[in-house]
C-alpha cells in the first residue's frame, strides 16, 4: 500500500510542464542553485566573484562555489577569467534566459513550488 | 560648447547648461539626501530625453531595489533594459576596475554593445575597500575614472558623506580628480530639515555659486530657489541674517 501511495505522490509531483520538470531535476536541483537563479533573475546584470556572490546570497563561499560551477556546466551561468579573477554572470543565451524566466514565473504558484521542493529533496537523497 | 544635460529642473542652470561631455562628476551627500535619485534621473533623462543610453554600476544596493525605486517616480527601468538602453550592473570595485582596464573587459563589452554615453557609479566610496593607503586609493580612483573617460562616457560618481549636518571634514582626495563636484547637505531651519545643494567646482566652465534648496518630488529631484535671508547654511544650522542687511543687500 505504501508503495502505491508513493507512486501516487510521484505521479502527482511529476504533473508539471515537462521542460520545467527537467529543469528542476537536472539544473536547479538544490536550494542554493534555486536561490542563485532567483538572485540572478532579479539582478540580471550582476557580474562578480564567488566571494561577493556568496555574500549577496547570504551563504558560505564553500557552499556556493560548486553550485555556481554546476550552473556554468548547465549553461545557466557564464564564467569569465579577468587576470587572476573569476567572474560569474548570468548566461546571455536567449533560450536559457527564457527558461529561467519561465521557472521564476512558475514559482509564483504555490503548487509548483511544493512540487519543485519535492523533487529537490528527492534528488538530494 | 556642448553640454550633457541632466534634465533636472534647476540643476542644468546651475551647471551652466549641464555637465561637460566625457567628464567625471562627483555628487557627495549624507545618506538620504538624494544622490542615487539624482544619478537615476541623470540616466533616465539621458535615455528618454536625449537619446543617450546609460549604465548604472552599483556596489551595494541590489538592481532590484533600483527598479523598485525608479518605478516610484514612474521610470520603468526594466522596460528600458529590455530595449537595450539601460543596464543596472551589480558588481564590486575590484571587478569593475578589472572590467574597464582589461581589453574586452565585461564593462567595456556592455558599453560597446549599448553605445552607452552616460554612466553612474554608486558609490565610488566603495573603492575604499580596495586599499587602506590614501595615495594608492587616489591612484586607483584616478585610473578607473580615466578608463571610463576613454570609453567616452560622461560619468556621475556618488560619494557618501558620513556627516548628517554641517561640513564634512573627511579627506576627499577624489575631489581633486573629478571635473565637477556637487555637494548635497541637510540644513536645519526653524526646527525643520531641508536640503541644500551647491556646485563646489566645475572645471572649464562657469557655474552657479549660490546654495539652493532642493526637494525630491513625484517625478524626481527638483532644484528650487536659493536660501534667502539665511547665512551659515553649510554649518547645517544657519542663522537668520540681520533684517537691515537683508533689506539693504538681499531683497533689492
Amino acid at each position: 500500500m505504501a508503495s502505491n501511495g508513493d507512486d501516487f505522490t510521484a505521479r502527482l509531483m511529476d504533473d508539471m510542464d515537462p521542460v520545467l520538470l527537467d529543469f528542476v531535476k537536472t539544473k536547479v536541483n538544490s536550494f542554493i542553485k534555486w536561490d542563485l537563479v532567483r538572485f540572478f533573475h532579479e539582478n540580471p546584470h550582476t557580474a562578480d566573484t564567488v566571494e561577493n556572490i556568496a555574500k549577496y546570497a547570504g551563504r558560505n563561499v564553500s557552499a556556493v562555489e560548486p553550485e555556481l560551477e554546476d550552473l556554468v556546466e548547465n549553461g545557466i551561468m557564464t564564467k569569465t577569467q579577468l587576470n587572476d579573477t573569476t567572474i560569474f554572470t548570468l548566461a546571455t543565451d536567449d533560450e536559457m534566459r527564457s527558461l529561467v524566466d519561465k521557472f521564476i514565473l512558475a514559482c509564483e504558484d504555490r503548487h509548483f513550488r511544493v512540487k519543485a521542493v519535492y523533487h529537490i529533496i528527492r534528488g538530494m537523497r | 560648447m556642448d553640454r550633457v544635460k541632466t534634465g533636472i529642473t534647476g540643476l542644468d542652470d546651475m551647471l551652466g547648461g549641464g555637465f561637460l561631455p566625457k567628464t567625471a562628476n562627483l555628487v557627495e551627500g549624507a545618506p538620504g539626501t538624494g544622490k542615487t535619485t539624482l544619478g537615476m534621473q541623470f540616466i533616465y533623462n539621458g535615455i528618454t530625453q536625449f537619446n543617450e543610453p546609460g549604465i548604472i554600476i552599483t556596489f551595494e544596493e541590489f538592481p532590484k531595489q533600483y527598479y523598485y525605486d525608479a518605478a516610484a517616480f514612474g521610470w520603468d527601468f526594466q522596460e528600458l533594459e529590455k530595449k537595450g538602453l539601460l543596464k543596472v550592473i551589480m558588481t564590486s570595485p575590484e571587478v569593475s576596475k578589472l572590467g574597464v582596464e582589461s581589453v574586452g573587459g565585461l564593462l567595456s563589452q556592455h558599453i560597446q554593445q549599448m553605445d552607452a554615453r552616460r554612466i553612474v557609479v554608486d558609490s565610488i566610496t566603495h573603492f575604499g575597500r580596495l586599499t587602506q593607503d590614501p595615495i594608492e586609493l587616489r591612484s586607483l580612483e584616478f585610473n578607473f575614472i580615466n578608463a571610463l573617460k576613454r570609453e567616452e562616457l560622461t560619468c556621475l560618481l556618488t560619494r557618501e558623506s558620513p556627516v548628517l549636518l554641517g561640513e564634512n571634514t573627511e579627506d576627499a582626495g577624489i575631489g581633486f580628480i573629478v571635473d565637477s563636484y556637487i555637494v548635497m547637505r541637510y540644513v536645519e531651519i526653524e526646527s525643520a530639515i531641508r536640503k541644500a545643494l551647491f556646485v563646489l567646482k566645475m572645471r572649464g566652465s562657469d557655474h552657479a555659486k549660490d546654495i539652493r534648496q532642493f526637494d525630491i518630488v513625484a517625478n524626481g529631484l527638483e532644484v528650487q530657489a536659493r536660501f534667502e535671508g539665511q547665512e551659515g547654511i553649510l554649518s547645517g544650522s544657519p542663522r537668520r541674517m540681520a533684517d537691515s542687511f537683508v533689506k539693504a543687500f538681499v531683497k533689492r
